[in-house]
């Protein structure tokens, strides 16, 4: 699975969130409140600075509750005339010669065609749309102070809380009409972009009637005919049709029916067809008729079903994590080849409710991920590098009863789909088992993988397996990824707006775009943070760059390596730490990679996420109003 | 009848501009001690530069004094509440240009919570007011400066204001509109409204003010009620009919000797414009002292008037 990234049911995630936010926003607003008082009592006294500020805190709550709901409204549709007038027909144009420029140069025929089209239209509107945001959000208020137009405004009842909410509600509202209609363009743009559908040539077409025509002659029962389309975008499909009902000893033509294609770059087509009066007859051979429909499964939203996982280690020992292999990122967790050490995933609720044979009728579906971390070539003598093959078992975690299901070649940066047959036979004793019967215990059901070519690795973490219960609703998966696209909206519209309150326009754009920067790369600054990543604190990667010294050579001892070690070290403690605390995390609000990949963005997921921006969103809000009332709008 | 509530009222206002180090630019303002009673009309004079929308964005709280207090309705500056009751015309139209005049004064009696009926209302008979009923619907980047003019005092008196403060108010307007300004603010006066406004335009403020107050250099010169600033005490002015030359030179005569039939007596009065250069001059001339009596030296000259000193 390519989103990396652990997602807590929102209830678990809730109290712990919750506790977290409450203690950032805390200790910030606190320091805010210590830096105010000591600036306020340098000028004004410890006295009458202590009493200056609770003034400010009470009006801010009398700002805050008695914003007027027409006053929001009046200054919100003023920032929506603006930005009318302003930018947006621009960016709206821009966007629709992007697409048109994409249709040229995006390829249907690469690999996933319908990954590549769906998060180039999602990357594209994201960008667009936080650009638009950050030109409208910055530049409008600090216009407003400079051609003095806010005087006017000011001089009315009108709170500096309204001001703030009505220009951030104001943009979020052309901000949404936009992103809503790239939203709908994008969608048609995919989903025409990527639709085809294929001929079959008049020879196989032959091949199928020649064969139809002998078998109802002769009556002898044949394989089925496996006939090939013709390409389109760059791909084939071959798909088997076996028009003959097998009652025992007759054999009738079915003249219409229709059959899936086999799968190719992730879709099937469905292949009708009709025989008419006389086709198959001897003396004068009709056409068949056939028709091809749309690219189907093209688009999925995948509902996995993860499981826990925990690692045996060689011997065949639990251990915590499985060997870290170097230089690999520390996300997975490798098994070493041709031993007993094993990964085993535990699911729950595999009970034949979630999978009932009428919709299930082969068994389980489930798909893996694996990382090959390769010790040597092995047999390259062929064309290919050979894969490296696994076997894949299934257990019951209460008896033990272990059965293999297959050996398997990993497919290395590609996501494999099986299936857990409902019954399974030991290839050792030969004994028969059911896989709901005997093998689930109580809705539990243990999946191991092992890796059985020696000397090679086979890396995995949690989400790399997972079962497919239930597939979502593609259309509904895009609208969520520009839901994601919003929430990463409003934070910049929130950001922005914030800003412009204190900074020039400029500034104020750079300040944002700083927010912005910052918060896509809070994962790394985390990193950099809790010293997760090799080469030092940033002091101490600095020096390194100057000197071109390596990222793990030790530094040179004395008291300049202390120093480095000592700035670093209060660096990433307080700094960073506070930093990726207090950046937004833009990260968290990107689906992209959902969507295009075809997993359902969870109701978890998105409800954390939409709390997460009630979390940044207030804070910001409340620090725009304060940076505007506490400043002197005419100076 | 007690006197009459205090509108606006300001202690010792100072206000420094700085720049961004926090160094001293400009003293803009110097320790203004000023009381506004309701339903005056009251005139903030000075050369350019000498602190008078200073003083004025003081009292609106669009800037933060850096001593001393402006109370308005005895509430601090700073609260945004004392807006409900407030009209102000700023310097220059402060408006959005790419809305009309409809939108303007529709957007801005939102911004007081007017609900809609009554703005359309308000809307209408200002638009008449200010005599644009025929732009109304022109986005305001169309209008001229004498328009944009109009449609910013509208602004400045959608909510009804009890105090308006007006920068400069006939600055653009052609003679006609700025006769109709003069007998508006006459007859908001006349509403008990209270209103305050800068002028460089002399003769307008001697035509509507009640009292006066002269700033140069950030320093209150001169204060007090026109008619009375306007009269020289130290002269007396004597005017008489149907006199021959003898007749006069006889009443010098007896004027001398404190006696004579006099048919009026009075103080002439200047002109406001006199009052002001020579305060402005006298200021120059003594930096630093508050003025007083500076029309004595320089006795006003009229036709068929004889004046004396005492
Ligand atoms: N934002 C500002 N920053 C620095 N100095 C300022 C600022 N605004 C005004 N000043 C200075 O303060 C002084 C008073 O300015 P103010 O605008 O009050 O004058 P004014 O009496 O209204 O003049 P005018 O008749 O030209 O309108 C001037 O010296 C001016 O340069
Ligand atoms: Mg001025």
């Amino acid at each position: 699975m390519p989103i990396e990234e652990e997602i807590l049911p929102f209830f678990q995630w809730l109290p712990g969130g919750v506790a977290h936010w409450l203690l950032v926003v805390g200790s910030v607003a606190a320091a805010a409140l210590v830096l105010g008082w000591l600036v306020s009592a340098l000028r004004h006294g410890p006295g009458a600075a202590l009493r200056r500020m609770s003034r400010v805190v009470a009006d801010a709550y009398n700002d805050v509750a008695g914003m007027s709901s027409r006053r929001v409204g009046a200054l919100a549709w003023l920032a929506v005339k603006e930005s009318i007038r302003r930018w947006v027909i621009v960016v709206f144009g821009v966007f629709i010669v992007i697409l048109l420029f994409a249709g040229f140069f995006l390829d249907p025929a690469s690999t996933d065609p319908a990954r590549l089209y769906v998060s180039f239209v999602l990357t594209s509107t994201m960008y667009l749309i936080l650009l638009l945001a950050l030109f409208l959000s910055t530049l409008s208020l600090p216009a407003d102070i400079r051609n003095r137009t806010l005087h006017t405004v000011v001089t009315k009842p009108v709170r500096a809380s309204e001001i703030v909410l009505g220009r951030m509600l104001g943009f979020a509202v052309v901000g949404t009409a936009m992103l809503a209609c790239m939203g709908v363009l994008s969608y048609f743009f995919v989903l025409r972009g990527l639709s085809h559908t294929h001929e079959i040539s008049p020879r196989e077409l032959e091949r199928l009637r020649a064969s139809w025509q002998e078998q109802v002659a002769g009556g002898k029962p044949a394989a089925p005919v496996e006939i090939q389309t013709e390409p389109a975008h760059g791909h084939r499909h071959t798909l088997r049709v076996d028009p003959f009902r097998r009652d025992a000893d007759r054999r009738e033509l079915i003249p219409r029916g229709r059959v899936r294609t086999d799968a190719a770059r992730g879709h099937w087509h469905e292949f009708s067809y009709r025989v008419p009066e006389g086709a198959l007859r001897g003396d004068a051979p009709g056409p068949l008729e056939y028709a091809v429909g749309p690219p189907e499964d093209r688009f999925v939203a995948r509902v996995p079903i993860y499981g826990k996982l925990r690692f045996k280690d060689p011997a065949g020992e639990p251990v915590e994590r499985g060997v870290n292999v170097g230089g690999e990122w520390a996300y997975r967790s490798f098994i070493q080849g041709g031993t007993l050490a094993s990964a085993i995933w535990t699911f729950e609720g595999v009970t034949p409710q979630r999978f009932p044979e009428d919709r299930f009728p082969d068994g389980i579906p489930i798909e893996l991920t694996i990382e090959v971390f390769r010790t040597h070539m092995g047999d390259v003598t062929g064309e290919h590098i050979p894969p490296i093959h696994g076997s894949l078992m299934v257990g019951n975690p209460a008896t033990g009863q272990q059965v293999e299901v297959r050996i398997f070649p990993a497919r290395e940066h590609a996501t494999d789909s099986q299936i857990i047959p409902r019954r399974l036979t030991r290839a050792s004793d030969g004994r028969t088992f059911d896989l709901f019967e005997d093998l689930v215990d109580d809705g539990r059901l243990e999946v191991w993988i092992r890796c059985i070519e020696p000397g090679q690795y086979f890396g995995m973490a949690q989400a790399d397996m997972y079962l497919r219960a239930r597939e979502g609703w593609f259309a509904w998966n895009f609208v969520k990824g520009y839901l994601g696209i919003w929430m990463q909206m409003l934070l910049m519209i929130a950001f922005g707006v914030m800003f412009s309150t204190f900074l020039s326009g400029p500034v104020a754009m750079l300040a944002t775009l700083g927010a912005l920067i910052g918060g896509m790369a809070t994962r790394f600054m985390g990193q950099l943070a809790s010293g997760e990543l090799p080469g030092g604190g940033p002091v101490e990667a600095f020096y390194r760059i100057l000197t071109q010294e390596n990222l793990i050579s030790e530094l040179p001892e004395g008291f300049f390596r202390d120093l480095i070690f000592m700035v670093d070290t209060a660096l990433q403690g307080y700094y960073l730490r506070g930093m990726v605390e207090i950046l937004p995390a833009f990260q968290w609000f990107d689906y992209s990679t959902w969507v295009a990949y075809g997993f359902n963005i969870s109701g978890d997921l998105l409800a954390s996420c939409i709390l997460t921006l009630v979390g940044f969103v207030l804070p910001v809000f409340l620090a725009g109003y304060f940076f505007l009332k506490l400043r002197e709008v005419a100076r | 009848m007690p006197p009459p509530e205090v509108v606006v009222e300001t202690r010792n206002l100072t206000k420094v501009y700085r720049d961004f180090w926090g160094r001293r630019k400009v003293d803009a303002l110097k320790a203004l001690d000023l009381e506004i009673r309701r339903g005056e009309i009251f005139g903030l004079l000075g050369p350019n530069g000498s602190g008078k929308t200073t003083t004025m964005k003081l009292l609106l709280g669009l800037l933060f004094p850096t001593t001393g207090q402006a109370l308005v309705f005895g509430r601090d500056a700073t609260e945004v509440t004392k807006n409900e009751r407030i009209g102000y015309l700023p310097e220059e139209s402060y408006l959005y240009r790419f809305l009309n005049a409809e939108e303007t004064l529709d957007f801005y009696g939102r911004l007081f919570n007017m609900p809609r009926k009554v703005r359309r209302q308000r809307v209408n008979e200002l638009v008449t007011l200010v005599g644009l009923e025929k732009a109304r619907k022109r986005q305001l980047k169309e209008y001229s400066k004498g328009m944009v003019r109009r449609i910013g005092l509208a602004q400045a008196l959608i909510n009804d204001p009890e105090l308006i403060l007006l920068d400069e108010p006939t600055s653009g307007l052609d003679p006609i509109g700025t006769r109709q300004i003069k007998d508006l603010i006459l007859r908001l006066r006349d509403a008990g409204k209270t209103i305050i406004l800068c002028s460089h335009l002399l003769a307008d403020v001697q035509d509507v003010c009640d009292r006066i107050g002269i700033l140069y250099q950030g320093e209150l010169k001169e204060l007090g009620r026109v008619d009375t600033l306007l009269t020289l005490r130290d002269v007396t002015e004597i005017r008489a009919g149907g006199l021959s030359d003898a007749a006069r030179e006889e009443i010098k005569q007896v004027i001398e000797r404190h006696g004579g039939a006099v048919v009026s007596v009075g103080n002439p009065t200047t002109t406001l414009e006199e009052l002001f250069l020579g305060i402005i001059r006298q200021s120059e001339a003594h930096p630093g002292r508050r003025v007083r009596g500076v029309l004595a030296e320089q006795p006003g000259d009229g036709d068929g008037a004889v004046a004396a000193k005492p």
